[in-house]
């Protein structure tokens, strides 16, 4: 169709010369919004990214900066094999771990209770939205000078550190998948004959248990750091302790072995708990 | 009030409302309803203004209208599940104050819960009754007969069709054998053909239990083909406008959607929602 023939088409951008025989806009394979890709090339590109972040690593520590506080992934081995026949390893892992324990439990269980209450109840969300909404924005970093004064330099301060940090994201989020609940499915409970209780706990409780086992999985990420805070300034073991411990030494492989279990730590419980989604609420498999 | 029973129907249960229906008082009374909302620029809307309603034991009521009449909200008021600014809500004489088993309700999407197979969720307003498991299983079993998804009781909702899905949600809004059925646009996401065999489906099923039927639709031949008596309500605000006995009974004949009658009462109620 050329210009001549189709004066009125003007409004529509014209095909275009070099575009190619055919009508519209030719979609790249890889490159379409929210589209799917085959799953052999899924896998190759996700190899592909563990490749760069070592290659990068390697380059990094090899070529580019070569200075002894910056070891390569090869020195970083060889630091793990180190640290693990040092005899701290399993105890500070230990120590971190039971803090981190303690403390996101505690943060689960007020986040789950109070978010799924402020999602499924307007008087409740308008009675703590506002409390929320001010304290929420104080960092919790910010309160380790109190919780020091307050708690001491036990286990405490760090388990606080740990709930500070992470429960107002809990509850925030808790109260987002609360409302993801079809009215329906709450109105259809009250009409077959279901209270208020039963609704919770028959209707919400179940709809919502994926979604809370995901954002238990999203948060844990935000309850390490305030664990490595509390364990930086104030503690006689765990990660963060073993940290500063090697830093007076100079031990930067170790050091950069402590940031490997940090991160295996990591992606072991976030393993677990997608297999726990799955597991308790097979219906809602992605 | 009554429909007129065709010669086809052999069932007993029209024969009984055409014989004392008159007689009978009516099981669920609607009165002077009305309706208001306050919008969040702070005007009132007027969704339901002075609507009266009546319906007979084990009869079929089709409310038509469209979009903001106010059918849907007339529906939930008289499930209660919202609450009339005035007016009253009766079944049997007793005022409507809340949600009960005693009005199983029908939505149109997303009703039914997808961590529970199709027995369970036929269950779950049983389970509210406190019944025995036994007897619960018992009562599943029945239902799931009625509405023929016997074979499909250990299926969940994700692994069945549209219309299936809705014929468990049907099942379980008469699980708990309520006075009366409740149905708000129940095939409205559903497709022409199977929305056909639903509305056939329904009818049987509404047979079988003799149950009292309040079902809101904005298809009007939907209407006609399914009830034995057609309210039509029009817009802005929502009042009932006509309140129509079908002759033809209650969807007995599937070649009555082609009989002059039924297209001429169709073009009727169409002209009475387009000249208001």
């Amino acid at each position: 169709m050329t210009a001549v023939d189709a004066p009125a088409s003007s409004t529509r951008s014209p095909a275009g010369p070099g575009r190619g025989r055919g009508r519209g806009r030719r979609q790249h394979a890889l490159l379409r919004l929210r589209g799917d890709i085959p799953m052999s090339t899924r896998i190759a590109l996700a190899g592909f990214g563990i490749v760069v972040l070592f290659g990068f690593w390697w380059l990094a520590a090899d070529i580019l900066v070569k200075r002894e506080f910056l070891p390569n992934p090869a020195d970083t081995l060889g630091g793990l094999q180190t640290y693990w026949n040092s005899g701290d390893f399993w105890s500070d892992v230990w120590a971190s771990s039971l803090r981190i324990l303690k403390g996101y439990s505690i943060s689960l269980v007020i986040g789950a209770v109070l978010g799924l209450l402020i999602g499924s109840f307007r008087s409740i969300e308008s009675f703590w939205e506002s409390p929320i909404g001010i304290l929420r924005y104080i960092p919790a970093t910010a309160l380790v000078p109190l919780f020091l004064a307050w708690l001491g330099i036990d286990e405490a301060p760090k388990v606080a550190l740990v709930i500070a940090g992470t429960v107002f994201f809990n509850i925030v989020m808790m109260a987002d998948v609360a409302r993801l609940v079809p009215r329906e499915m709450i109105l259809a409970a009250y009409t077959l004959g279901a209270g208020r209780a039963r609704v919770m706990g028959r209707v919400v409780l179940p709809h919502c248990l994926p979604g809370m086992i995901d954002v238990a999985r999203v948060n844990l990420a935000a309850a390490w750091p305030m664990l490595v805070v509390a364990e930086l300034l104030a503690a006689t073991d765990g990660l963060g302790y073993r940290l500063t411990v090697l830093r007076r030494g100079s031990e930067w492989d170790q050091i950069f072995a402590v940031l490997v279990v940090f991160a295996v730590i990591g992606i072991t419980s976030d393993l677990f708990l997608r297999w726990l989604r799955n597991r308790v609420s097979p219906w809602a498999r992605s | 009030m009554g429909p007129v029973v065709t010669e086809s129907v052999a069932a007993d249960t029209n024969v009984d409302i055409q014989v004392d229906g008159s007689a009978k008082p009516p099981k669920l009374v609607v009165t002077d309803l009305v309706k208001e909302y306050r919008t969040k620029k702070r005007e009132t809307v007027l969704a339901l203004d002075h609507v009266s309603l009546e319906v007979a034991d084990q009869e079929f009521v089709c409310l038509v209208g469209s979009s903001g009449c106010g059918k849907s909200t007339l529906l939930n008021i008289v499930a209660g599940l919202d609450m009339p600014t005035s007016g009253t809500v009766e079944i049997d004489h007793e005022p409507i104050i809340g949600p009960g088993p005693d009005r199983g309700m029908v939505f149109q999407t997303y009703s039914l819960y997808p961590w529970r197979t199709v027995a369970e969720n036929v269950e779950f307003g049983l389970e509210c009754l406190h019944l025995r498991k036994a007897r619960r299983r018992e009562r599943v079993q029945e239902l799931l007969g009625i509405v023929g998804l016997t074979k499909f009781s250990d299926h969940t909702p994700d692994q069945l069709s549209g219309g299936m899905r809705q014929r468990v949600a049907i099942a379980r809004a008469l699980a708990p054998e309520p006075d009366v059925l409740l149905l708000d646009e129940p095939f409205g996401a559903l497709d022409a053909q199977t929305r056909r065999s639903m509305q056939d489906f329904l009818v049987t099923v509404w047979r079988r239990t003799q149950s009292t039927v309040l079902f809101v639709t904005h298809d009007i031949p939907e209407a006609i083909y399914l009830g034995s008596r057609v309210v039509v309500l029009a817009s802005h605000p929502g009042r009932v406008i006509a309140d129509i006995d079908v002759p033809f009974g209650a969807g007995q004949n599937v070649n009555i959607t082609r009989d002059p009658r039924f297209l001429d009462l169709r073009d009727d109620i169409e002209d009475l929602l387009g000249s208001v």
